[in-house]
């Protein structure tokens, strides 16, 4: 399976990851009459962070839609317009808020399907933003992502750059079943938060899409895996940089997905290098750093040059003075750190 | 002939006042066309989209996360 783009070699048009989701979304909406956007200020607005931009113009308030601070109403509504065939996104405006309406996610979205004994579909989108690094402080930071990973009945993506950003979009408003789509803020290219040099990139004109469940080698190399996700991906690969001019050579996998997870794909890098970091901007225990170890554990513990070394948010709040926070998010200089170690 | 690219007006209260380059999305020296989103500002927290004004070549006049005044000229097109 490859990602259906055809035209990467010739197009230039660079967009920011924003401005690449709402074209996915766009693209999606011209194309199927059922598919439609939920949420808090995804109207007028264009989405807090920008991935629903320019919609409301060419589509109305009938089809994006904006709603009241009720996210058990609202990700209800899209779970019933889903069981009835339609294809909705809804949008909950940071995911740290799933407190007041995880029983519809978890229990609903993500159960009906098996419940109903595979009766009835759920074709849902539900789009969060993530991550932290710009003193938002405990309540608006976090990831996450791991929690909704280990409830099944779901499928996760969260991409870390515009190509991939596009195309998993519109690989999960064409799923049939329940996607959490989870981009971080840190890769959505926005001028008024800390733009990343790679949040804005070329994105092919068409539609096209990136298959759910596969990983992607960002960068290839021989001594080291740094196998991560989402914005570390962007520190990995910064790392990796600054290793290179050292003499060590890491491979930097970026998981794209989290369900499907691509146990291959880390089994493969692993299997080269010999050594395994894994990086993730969500809580350290109980997570995904300890589920990658695990693939490897489980596997073949033999293909280990050195013990498996793990980089996450210490199982604290995200703090929102500056330094405290910079000091428990995975940072470059943290991972090429770690890397030296595992390479000494 | 060149064609100016326009840092767009977007304050009523300052339509004078010094906004930011957040994005040149169409690169210095790429050939554009009329209508292309070609560069993202921002004022005061608000962003707005530069589209372009001419087909050609685009000239980046100030830099990425560079400051201009709303009204300045910011490109221009050849």
């Amino acid at each position: 399976m490859t990602d259906t783009a055809t035209s990467t070699g010739t197009s230039t048009r660079r967009l920011s990851t924003a401005k690449a989701i709402s074209e996915a979304i766009a693209q999606e909406m011209r194309r199927d009459d059922s598919v439609f956007v939920m949420g808090e200020d995804v109207g007028a607005y264009g989405g807090i962070f920008g991935a629903t931009g320019d919609l409301l113009g060419e589509f109305g308030p009938e089809r994006i839609i904006d709603t009241p601070i009720s996210e058990t109403a609202f990700i209800g509504a899209g779970i019933g317009a889903a069981t009835e065939g339609m294809r909705p996104i809804v949008e909950l405006m940071f995911v740290d808020f799933f407190g007041v309406c995880m029983d519809q996610i978890y229990n609903h979205m993500a159960k009906i399907h098996y419940e109903s004994g595979g009766g009835v579909n759920v074709p849902m989108v539900l789009m969060a933003s993530a991550g932290g690094g710009y003193s938002d402080a405990a309540q608006h930071s976090q990831c996450l992502w791991g929690t909704f990973a280990h409830l099944p009945g779901l499928k996760v993506v969260v991409p870390s750059n515009p190509y991939d950003a596009k195309g998993l979009m519109i690989s999960a408003i064409r799923d049939d079943g329940p996607v959490l789509y989870l981009f971080h803020k840190g890769i959505m290219g926005l001028v008024w938060m800390a733009k990343n040099r790679r949040s804005v990139d070329v994105v092919p004109e068409e539609a096209y899409t990136v298959p759910i469940g596969e990983a992607k080698v960002a960068r290839e190399g021989t001594d080291l895996s740094i196998v991560t996700l989402s914005l570390s991906v962007h520190h990995a690969l910064d790392a990796a940089e600054q290793l290179a001019a050292d003499g060590a050579s890491a491979e930097v996998v970026d998981l794209r997905s989290l369900v499907p997870l691509d146990r291959q794909a880390v089994l493969e890098s692993v299997g080269k290098t010999g050594r395994l970091l894994v990086v993730d901007e969500d809580y350290r225990s109980f997570g995904l750093t300890g589920e990658i170890a695990a693939i490897v554990a489980e596997t073949d513990p033999t293909m280990l040059e050195a013990p498996v070394a793990r980089l996450a948010v210490p199982d604290t709040p995200i703090p929102y003075a500056r330094p405290l926070e910079r000091f428990v998010l995975p940072t470059t200089d943290k991972i090429v750190a770690e890397a030296k170690r595992l390479l000494a | 002939m060149s064609v100016e690219v326009i840092f767009p007006v977007m304050s009523e209260e300052d339509p004078t006042g010094e906004g930011v380059i957040g994005t040149w999305f169409a690169l210095d020296g790429e050939t554009v066309t009329e209508g292309q989103l070609i560069a993202e500002v921002q004022v005061e927290k608000v962003s707005a989209d530069v589209e372009s004004p001419a087909s050609g070549v685009l000239r980046h006049l100030v830099p990425e996360e560079g400051t201009a005044n709303q009204g300045a000229v910011i490109g221009r097109i050849e």
